[in-house]
């Protein structure tokens, strides 16, 4: 376990700083920020001062040094739009905003669809598993802005501001937007849920348990559920990194305050210093929650070793 | 601002008098404790007005910081923390401060902060205040290297100094929001931008990026007080989301409401809709520059005649645009000064007449041989269209893909690239446009006078892809020199009908800007400038 642990380490700070380099770059491939931050009627004159200003007259290879050292030092640099910390402007965006909406979307999509999946398994090709499977395709078809904009208009107009249409700060705050975001994921997870559950209940471990005279509950809940859990875990992962990374359209939609919108308008303002920290904590994000996600794995299913 | 309508009082001074006098009595039913909530497409990305001042900035930086020159709802000056301005010789202006005016600190507002504030804006002195340069929109000192020296006349006055004449001085400097001379030096220009001290209507309370800012009645204020107590600026940066938070009442008031959604909320008595024309004037600029003012590849602009720039001009049907696309919340204003401008002249429309189009076109040399395009001397009238997409709104996309069009239909044929808008500006700043390139974008101004937007064809510029010819830039330079009013106002009038003639550009539109709010909000009248005034506004409860 500790090798496993100090090998996935050298990995992460291997996967963040392959990360960070190549958005380094890529980023200035894309253009320079001056031009935005001056008058339209400007002269080539005043861009050249205002480059010297932001430090951008300097070779790219002294710029990039110089982003490495300060990086170390937890330095990204001023955002060039909102002259403030780069990373203080992430870090802000990320806790609270963030990731309270992904918590409750991910609790919210998990929770949920462990009944709906079983439900759905259980009754295969009967109401329960017709309705789920509908409400599924319903839940993912739907583009994300749209249903944010009829919750908003069901919720907060139609029922005279039950729930808030904007903003955040309390759980009032958090359901529309919570809601909106889980469920896409939601639906992903009854479908998987189901999917495995259908696989595994015809298996003869299941016979020989039922034989054995169990009750089916616990058949499900301890011999059945346990063995959908790896894929339902990889899944969960990967939108929990999406989640805390970001999402754009409902933070759009509903005025919250996250990191997603800060980064998405950071790209066309070429904020470089914000991409960069964003981008930093992004990597850092994914990298842990497959971390977490590779160590879960040993829980639910012993015949994995970390070793 | 709004006050000046109300008191009906229109000499200059008179009003620096009257304005402290007539603040409105509180509206019967005012909720002079209530909060106004105001929802907005965008957060500002600086508070310190010597960063940049464009677009959504203004309405949150002008709640706090205020300028010499303040500003009435039919866009004309008025007093404010100058009571008055003069030339006091061809080569010097004098500004009389307001006395009596602290900032929301209590520091004193005198000379020494507007001393201090023009070092400040012409880079000057930075050492001996021990305050750092901060990367500025606009660079005074290069924009307007005729301003010399400026001096304390006394406690309240302020003189300015030019090496030539210069008539919209009380502009240019007099727009500028000033910032507290003391604070700044004791807690650096970050706090400028991070904690903002002005001497506005509003108070800075707290400033959540990308949330909202929160504010508080300045109970100090020299002028007219908001009649409500807080008031805050709230970013909702879908439109849909932000008509539905005021038919749910969870706002009060709604900045940017789509033409369509407009004629919507019209109809619904539960709402009010207000408009106001907008200095925005969205353009075609069209490369006409010869070949050594950009990276040709060898060749002039394929558009420096100007009769071809005008065939474009007539091929546009501008009516239609505005009844389609705006569905009337816009103008059709061929003038190159927003209609909204001090100096602005109204100029004969362009008509669209896609014969005569064609016939200067033909009159320029442009003629179909036989293989159905336009050519001169073997090379094609052809256009690549930079547009950049989703910048400026969607009625904005709509009409590049219009003009496109109307465009075609003059046997032009239009290649659109869509771009971001830093993409384009970056093109346009290298110099890089495709001899026969042009790109649509609007151009807007923090200033009152027309000189802002006459000045785009002198230097080159980002915007500036027409120079002007040598008969047309001394003309501009005469508008630069003359100090008598009148005289000066017809060379602008002169100036404005020469341009729209020359035609360096196609004119699309110009916006009207439309605010819906809830029949609570009293008085509110929206301005022509960028910013939004709630001194006077009152909420009833």
């Amino acid at each position: 376990m500790p090798r496993f642990l100090l090998r996935r380490l050298l990995h992460t700070i291997f996967v963040v700083w392959g990360v960070v380099t190549a958005v380094f770059f890529l980023v200035r491939l894309t253009g320079d920020p001056t031009a935005l931050l001056v008058d339209p009627s400007a002269t080539q004159a005043e861009i050249a001062h205002m480059r010297h200003l932001l430090g951008l007259d300097r070779p790219w290879h002294v710029q990039y040094v110089d982003f490495l050292f300060a990086m170390l030092r937890g330095d990204f640099g001023q955002s060039i739009q909102q002259r403030r910390p780069a990373m203080q402007l992430v870090l802000e965006h990320l806790w609270p905003a963030t990731v309270e909406l992904a918590v409750a979307a991910t609790v919210l999509s998990t929770l949920l669809a462990i009944p709906l999946g079983i439900a759905a398994a259980t009754h295969q090709n009967r109401a329960p598993d017709h309705l789920s499977r509908l409400a599924s395709l319903f839940l993912q078809s739907m583009p994300s802005f749209w249903l944010g904009l009829v919750l908003i208009l069901v919720f907060a107009v139609q029922l005279n501001g039950l729930l808030p249409a904007y903003g955040a700060g309390t759980w009032r705050h958090l359901i529309l937007p919570a809601v909106t975001l889980a469920a896409a994921p939601l639906a992903q997870n009854v479908r998987l849920l189901r999917a495995g559950l259908l696989d595994i209940l015809p298996q003869d471990y299941i016979r020989t348990a039922r034989a054995k005279g169990l009750p089916e509950r616990l058949i499900l809940y301890r011999h059945a559920i346990w063995n959908t859990a790896i894929p339902f875990l990889t899944v969960t992962g990967l939108s929990v990194g999406f989640m805390l990374s970001g999402a754009i359209v409902i933070e759009t939609v509903f005025s919250w305050p996250g990191l997603g919108r800060l980064i998405v308008q950071a790209i066309p303002g070429r904020d470089f210093p914000v991409i960069q920290a964003g981008v930093f904590v992004f990597a850092l994000i994914f990298v842990l929650v497959n971390l977490a996600v590779d160590l879960l794995y040993a829980v639910v299913d012993p015949r994995v070793r970390l070793s | 601002m709004i006050l000046g309508k109300r008191c009906g009082v229109r000499s200059l001074a008179l009003l620096a008098l009257a304005i402290p006098l007539c603040a409105s009595p509180a509206h019967p039913a005012a909720d002079a404790e209530g909060e106004l909530i105001v929802a907005l497409p965008d957060d500002t990305t600086n508070m310190d007005p010597r960063i940049g001042m464009g677009s959504i900035r203004s309405t949150y930086i002008r709640q706090v910081y205020e300028s010499l020159v303040d500003v009435d709802a039919r866009g004309k000056p008025v007093p404010g923390l100058a009571l008055s301005w003069k030339a006091v010789s061809p080569l010097a202006w004098e500004f009389a401060l307001r006395p009596g005016v602290t900032f929301h600190n209590g520091e004193a507002f005198n000379a020494d902060t507007v001393l201090f504030n023009l070092d400040r804006m012409f880079r000057r002195n930075l050492d001996r205040w021990g305050i750092k340069e901060v990367p500025a929109g606009t660079s005074f000192e290069k924009a307007f290297p005729f301003v010399t020296r400026w001096e304390r006349v006394n406690d309240l006055t302020v003189r300015i100094h030019t090496s030539d004449p210069s008539p919209t001085l009380w502009d240019f400097i007099g727009r500028e929001p000033l910032v507290p001379k003391d604070y700044t030096i004791k807690n650096g220009v970050e706090a400028v931008n991070d904690r903002a001290i002005g001497t506005g209507p509003w108070k800075l309370v707290e400033w959540k990026r990308k949330d909202s800012m929160r504010l508080e009645r300045n109970s100090a204020y020299w002028g007219v007080q908001p009649q409500f107590a807080r008031l805050r600026l709230q970013v909702i940066p879908e439109a849909g989301a932000r008509v539905a938070a005021l038919r749910a009442g969870q706002v009060g008031l709604v900045d940017a409401v789509p033409p369509l959604d407009a004629t919507v909320l019209a109809r619904d008595p539960a709402l009010k809709v207000v408009s106001s024309p907008q200095k925005l004037h969205c353009r075609l600029y069209l490369n006409g520059r010869l070949k050594d003012a950009f990276d040709s590849g060898g060749r002039d602009g394929l558009f420096t005649d100007s009769r071809v720039r005008l065939a474009l001009n007539l091929a546009i049907n501008r009516d239609a645009i505005i009844k389609k696309v705006f569905h009337g919340y816009a103008l059709a204003n061929v003038s190159p000064v927003s209609s909204v401008s001090s100096g602005y002249t109204a100029q004969e429309p362009y008509p669209y007449d896609i014969a005569r189009a064609k016939a200067m076109l033909a009159e320029a040399g442009w003629r179909d041989r036989g293989r159905g395009v336009l050519e001169k001397d073997g090379a094609p009238l052809a256009l690549q269209l930079l547009f950049p997409s989703k910048h400026y709104g969607q009625a904005f996309d709509e009409v590049t893909l219009a003009v496109a069009e109307m465009l075609k239909g003059l046997g032009v044929p239009v290649t659109i690239r869509p771009i971001d808008f830093a993409t384009l500006l970056q093109t346009v700043t290298k110099g890089t446009l495709p001899y026969d390139g042009g790109f649509t974008s609007c151009r807007t101004s923090n200033n009152l006078d027309a000189d802002d937007y006459l000045r785009d064809w002198t230097a080159l510029s980002l915007i500036n892809w027409t120079p002007y010819p040598p008969e047309l830039l001394e003309l501009y330079k005469a508008t630069r020199r003359e100090l008598d009013p009148r005289k000066r106002l017809a060379l602008l009038a002169d100036l404005q009908r020469n341009v729209r003639d020359w035609a360096p550009i196609v004119s699309l539109y110009q916006e009207i800007k439309i605010y819906a709010h809830s029949p609570r909000v009293v008085n509110f009248t929206p301005l022509t400038e960028l910013n939004m005034d709630f001194r006077g506004v009152a909420l009833t409860k």
